[in-house]
């Protein structure tokens, strides 16, 4: 008779809290009825008890049944587009955290194995918030279509025929390995800054023998308030590389949404730079105590070049986003002439 | 190489999934509990799965075809379902397009079928 309470409870703990109970006492009286069937009169056996639940199939599928549909996180229509996401998500982040490590190895004076020990711990927590806005992203996509499906048929609107989109011309499908390297790139750039930024810089050797020493474009610690912000940007140019991902073509909302993360950047890219202390304000000390350049007509040049440089980058930065944005604007309006 | 019998079961099974409800609704003009409900059914060739018919009723119920009320008056506490007039127009209904249907199906297929 235990076995009978098993199974009740392995169907109704699956279902809505307001139903259980009546759905417990209902299965419970249906149960008593097919034993009392199956032998006229006595107790039943544990055998009987077993046969009868066999009938009733599976406390999931019976669940199902009582649901009335399936429930998924990530259903079958976008299950794919997931996979091929987090596989490229997830290799990317390894490949950039490598690539970090590494370098930091070389530069850096500290104990090889404390380092690959931090190595290892951001490797996991990385490749876990990965894993998790992922799968948070598409199960919200998953969400928002269901509830869509579920609303009153009154709220939603008619479908006509004529609603089709046209079936994508050559120059409005967007490739798979569009969004794929757009992903990839993303994630090395906002790795880079969000656990390497002080090794971008030069890296210069004195000779064959000296160590390789790295003179630091951003002063240490410049970027510190600014990761979270780096994060989220990095974490919006990945949902645009998905949503690509499962649209797979040019559309007037993917267009605005590149514009206004373009935008986005812009700005954000505009207050770093101009915060004072961005840039290291001991590069040229520290280049030439590196001891490579000696002469003083070099070094001068160097720092005109590091002054032109790090105050025009914005401008630069200006001009690839408007050449980009103009690009992209001049492709989806060659694709809505078409039409 | 499928099996005949086994695509002839798979098809059949989806055809009788309408089927049951017609069947459930036209025993309920008087109140029946689930396995009474199963009982009455098989004796008149209709063979239904507990497994279905339970959440069947309750999805019905829900589209407000029936109406439920539990009996604790017995030994075992058992929950009665019975047509609403709602559910009695709808069963009428459905009793003309089956018999529309079975007239096409059988101008299509002939009596002897084949």
């Amino acid at each position: 008779m235990e076995m009978i309470d098993r199974y009740i409870y392995a169907v109704i703990q699956r279902l809505p809290e307001g139903q259980r109970e009546d759905i417990r006492k209902e299965l419970r009286g249906l149960i008593e009825d097919m034993l009392e069937e199956r032998l006229e009169s006595g107790q039943p056996s544990a055998g009987d008890v077993e046969q009868v639940l066999l009938q009733l199939g599976s406390p999931a599928r019976m669940a199902a049944k009582y649901r009335g549909r399936e429930r998924y996180l990530i259903g079958p229509a976008y299950f794919d587009s997931y996979l091929s996401t987090l596989k490229v998500v997830i290799a990317a982040t390894l490949l950039a955290m490598t690539v970090v490590f590494a370098i930091e190895i070389v530069v850096d004076k500290e104990p090889v194995v404390d380092q690959f020990a931090q190595y290892l711990v951001s490797l996991f927590t990385t490749a876990g918030q990965a894993f998790f806005w992922v799968t948070a992203g598409f199960a919200l996509y998953e969400y928002s279509v269901h509830s869509k499906e579920g609303s009153p048929a009154a709220a939603q609107p008619e479908w006509s025929p004529r609603d089709l989109p046209p079936v994508p011309s050559q120059r409005e499908r967007i490739k798979l390995s569009e969004p794929v390297a757009g992903i990839f790139f993303t994630i090395i750039f906002t790795v880079v800054f969000l656990f390497g930024s002080e090794l971008i810089g030069v890296y210069l050797r004195h000779g064959e023998d000296s160590p390789l020493q790295l003179v630091s474009f951003i002063s240490p610690g410049a970027l510190d308030r600014f990761l979270p912000f780096i994060a989220i940007l990095g974490a919006l140019g990945v949902l645009k590389e998905i949503w690509k991902i499962i649209v797979r073509r040019r559309t007037a909302g993917l267009f605005a949404y590149h514009v206004i993360y373009s935008l986005l950047g812009l700005g954000f890219a505009a207050i770093m730079l101009q915060t004072p202390g961005f840039w290291n304000p001991d590069f040229l000390i520290q280049v030439q105590s590196t001891g490579l350049v000696t002469s003083g007509e070099a070094l001068e040049t160097i720092g005109t070049i590091w002054d032109t440089v790090t105050d025009n980058l914005i401008y630069f930065i200006l001009i690839i986003t408007l050449a980009d944005i103009a690009a992209e604007g001049y492709k989806w309006w060659n694709i809505r002439k078409q039409r | 190489m499928a099996d005949v019998q086994e695509t002839i079961q798979g098809i059949l099974s989806e055809l009788r999934r309408g089927t049951i409800i017609i069947g459930v609704l036209s025993q309920l003009a008087e109140a029946q509990y689930g396995y009474s409900l199963v009982t009455v059914l098989e004796e008149k060739g209709i063979a239904v799965d507990p497994g279905t018919l339970y959440p069947l009723l309750r999805r019905l119920e829900k589209q407000e075809l029936l109406s439920s009320s539990w009996d604790t008056n017995e030994a075992r506490p058992r929950k009665y379902y019975q047509l609403t007039s709602f559910g009695c127009e709808v069963y009428e209904g459905l009793c003309r397009e089956w018999r529309a249907l079975t007239a096409s199906m059988k101008h299509i297929i002939g009596d002897e079928g084949g």
